[in-house]
Parts: structure tokens; C-alpha cells; sequence
């Protein structure tokens, strides 16, 4: 085996559970984010020469992302339907999305279950900074780093998506609508 | 915002103070950071963690092996960097060889690694061959009683072995590796999403490592040495978390 393979699968491979599971939070269906990590190793191994940043599993982290958003544009392209406007963060209640409805969804689910399917309504922009930071333990800086986007725009989107979940989480659980905090 | 970033740990030691301050005197911002506390313990405890199943592993490493590895790829990436006006210069003096031999010596200064310790390869070699193959645990137990005495017949060091479950470190079994010339052995908890794996060795007396963290590839190795044992924690979890296994792992005798 070629060094190149070696250091590929040394450096970037261990990191594969973690950028599906990145993959699975940002692409809900499974064959999606399937296809997500396959283009994303092929695209990591393809750029891995270039690679000159310490932080291994961010840059992967970023790949997937990008894959991600390549792939829901040839989606949407395919089936007509027109691409969603670039909504502001400050604009949160605005951005929740519209399947599956929250209201709509099971009570008596387990509570995993039930927090799955909660992050599944969040929009994209917060269940990815939710999975970054509580999940994969990144910084802010590294968060910044892999959705592109200025520091204070991280802590204002994870500020937004940890109250929404909190405040779902109280009105599905405890049955209480109380103000999103 | 503050009360977030103090949680999040991204805020100086004077700030925390701080803050810590304004917490005891204001009750709304306690509630607050109690809520960041439910949510986080709610979404590393019960949040689905999907790991890359069998055969779409197998699909992408047929994919990679498809994948050809051109031979001039160094080359290729340090052609941007090229200004168009100094074009005759560069294309001189980066020409042929000259060029092979440039982006040579800096894929070589790109890809040494920061620290030349046999000890953290040997830990990261093994830490990565047990996550990446099924080879993760050879005595399946979140019992001491099991998990010690099987060391005591497959290892060359009788570690500490306790179950942390309620503090959140679920000792899910134990494995032997061959390490610093010895059999050592692991111990493996679960952590949220996260293995980590505690590697036991018997220290050779010479050199005293004390609490040592390092940084290789996004995991963490926390060192430490305790009785007359060299342990290290390895994980892709966080440093603060290692370090709390690693305090508790120290707290027992």
C-alpha cells in the first residue's frame, strides 16, 4: 500500500463514524447520507495532499457539509422545487421547518425517540451546530471553521437551538407551552 | 450569551470569575445555565449516534480503492499559487525538478508529526486498530470482579478496574495490547457517544511523565502515573472529559 494510503487511513478513516453521524443529523434520510460519505471520503482522499491543517477531523467535518449541500441542490434541481431562501439566524422562529411538525408527532414516544425526531424538526442550520458542539465536543472556533461563518453567528445559532429544543422538549414532555427561553 | 459561552468553557479565567459571581446573585441566568445542562445531558445521553454501518463501510473503501493516487498531485496543488504576472519567474524556477523537489520537502516538513514520541504512537496505533476492527474488547463486562481477575491471567499489570456508570464512565470490558514491551492492559469505557479506551503499563522508573495531555489527529491522550503503573486515556471525546475519568480513576486505591 502507498504511503499516501496509509496516512489517509491512519488520519482520516477514524473519523468516519463521526462524519456520518454529522452526515446523518444534516441529511435525515439514511440512503442520503449514504451517498453524503462516500462522495466526502472520495473528495477528503482527492484533496488529502493539499491538506495542510491540524484539525483533521473538522476539515472532514467541512467536506461532508459541503457534499451535503452539492447533493441537496441536485435533489431539489431534479424534483423542481425551488431552493429555500437564505434565512438569517436572527430569524428563528421563521426557520423551523416544516416536516415532520413537532405538534404532529407521537406522545408516548421514548425519550430518545422523541429527542430524535425533536432535533429532526430543528432546521438544518441549528441541528448541525448542535451536533458539532454537544455531541463532537467542537470549539466555537472549530464550528466557525467548518460551517464557514463568523464566531458570533455560531453562539447566536446555538443559543436559538438549544432554547427551541429545550422549549419543544417542555411542550412535548411536560405538556406545558412555556416561552422559549 | 456570557452564561452560554461560560458553559461552553470559551471564556478567560477573569470573565469566569465574573460570571460565576453574577450566577450566585441572579436566578434567571442559574435557570439558564441549568437548561444548557438538561439539554446537553438529554442530547449525549439519549441522542441517536449513527455509525457508519458494515456495508456502506466496505462501499467506500472499495470507492477509495478505486481511486487512483497520481503521482504528480503535489505538483498539481501548488499550481495556484502562481501569480499570473510573475509567471515567467516562477515557471523558471519552479519548473521540472525544481518543482518535484520543493513540493517534496514540504509534503515532508507538512506531514512530520509534531511530537516524535514511540510511546503516543504505540497508544494511537492501538487506540485506532481496536475502534476501526471488531478487536475492541476481549472480556465483554461492566464487572470488576470479571474484568480483574481476567488482566490477572491475559496481562503483566494488575490495574484498577472500576465501574463509573453513574458519573457517567460505563466500564463496558477490557482487552490486552502489546505495549512498551510488555502485556498491557485496556480498559474500555463508554462516554455519551465516545470510547475511551485506559491503557495500563508498568512504569520502567526512568521516566516520570506526571500529567501530560497531547493532541494527535483530533484524539486526546491524557498520561498520568499512579503507584508504580503508567496509565493513558485515549479518546476522540473531549479533554475535559478524560480528565474526569481520569480523576476518578485516581480517587479509588
Amino acid at each position: 500500500m502507498d504511503d499516501k494510503r496509509r496516512r489517509f487511513e491512519a488520519q482520516v478513516l477514524p473519523h468516519l463514524d463521526a462524519a456520518y453521524n454529522f452526515a446523518r443529523w444534516l441529511a435525515p434520510a439514511p440512503g442520503d447520507a449514504d451517498d453524503v460519505l462516500q462522495e466526502a471520503a472520495l473528495r477528503a482522499f482527492r484533496a488529502f495532499d493539499a491538506l495542510r491543517v491540524s484539525d483533521v477531523k473538522g476539515w472532514l467535518f467541512a467536506i461532508v457539509r459541503n457534499c451535503h449541500f452539492t447533493a441537496l441542490k441536485q435533489r431539489q434541481r431534479r424534483s423542481q422545487v425551488p431552493l429555500p431562501e437564505e434565512h438569517d439566524a436572527v430569524d428563528g422562529e421563521a426557520m423551523i421547518a416544516d416536516t415532520p411538525d413537532p405538534e404532529t408527532l407521537a406522545i408516548q414516544l421514548d425519550q430518545a425517540r422523541t429527542l430524535d425526531q425533536l432535533m429532526q424538526a430543528l432546521p438544518c442550520e441549528y441541528r448541525e451546530v448542535l451536533t458539532l458542539r454537544e455531541i463532537e465536543d467542537l470549539s466555537y472556533r472549530e464550528i466557525a471553521s467548518v460551517i464557514n461563518a463568523p464566531i458570533g453567528t455560531v453562539m447566536s445559532r446555538l443559543a436559538r437551538a438549544r432554547a427551541l429544543l429545550k422549549g419543544h422538549w417542555l411542550e412535548k414532555v411536560e405538556g406545558a407551552p412555556r416561552a422559549v427561553r | 450569551m456570557r452564561v452560554q459561552a461560560y458553559f461552553d468553557g470559551e471564556v478567560d479565567a477573569v470573565s469566569a470569575v465574573e460570571i460565576e459571581r453574577h450566577l450566585e446573585r441572579c436566578a434567571e441566568c442559574r435557570e439558564l445555565q441549568r437548561h444548557l445542562s438538561q439539554t446537553r445531558t438529554a442530547l449525549r445521553r439519549d441522542l441517536s449516534y449513527h455509525r457508519v454501518p458494515p456495508a456502506l463501510a466496505a462501499r467506500v473503501r472499495d470507492a477509495l480503492a478505486d481511486e487512483p493516487v497520481p503521482v504528480a498531485a503535489a505538483r498539481e496543488r501548488l499550481r495556484p499559487l502562481r501569480l499570473p504576472r510573475l509567471r515567467p519567474f516562477w515557471s523558471g524556477a519552479l519548473s521540472g525538478a525544481g518543482l518535484s523537489a520543493i513540493a517534496a520537502a514540504l509534503a515532508l516538513f507538512l506531514w512530520l508529526p509534531p511530537r516524535t514520541d514511540a510511546v503516543v504512537d504505540d497508544l494511537m496505533s492501538a487506540h485506532l486498530r481496536s475502534v476501526m476492527s471488531t478487536h475492541l474488547i476481549d472480556v465483554v463486562s461492566s464487572d470488576r470482579h470479571t474484568v480483574k481477575p481476567w488482566f490477572a491471567g491475559h496481562t503483566d499489570v494488575s490495574p484498577t478496574v472500576a465501574d463509573f456508570d453513574s458519573q457517567g464512565y460505563k466500564l463496558i470490558g477490557g482487552r490486552a495490547e502489546y505495549l512498551a514491551r510488555q502485556r498491557s492492559a485496556v480498559l474500555v469505557y463508554q462516554h455519551g457517544a465516545h470510547l475511551i479506551d485506559v491503557f495500563t503499563w508498568a512504569a520502567d522508573g526512568t521516566a516520570a511523565r506526571g500529567f501530560n495531555e497531547v493532541t494527535r489527529s483530533g484524539y486526546q491522550l491524557l498520561f498520568w502515573r499512579q503507584d508504580d503503573l503508567e496509565y493513558c486515556a485515549v479518546s476522540d471525546t473531549g479533554r475535559d472529559e478524560l480528565q474526569g475519568l481520569a480523576r476518578l480513576i485516581q480517587g479509588i486505591r
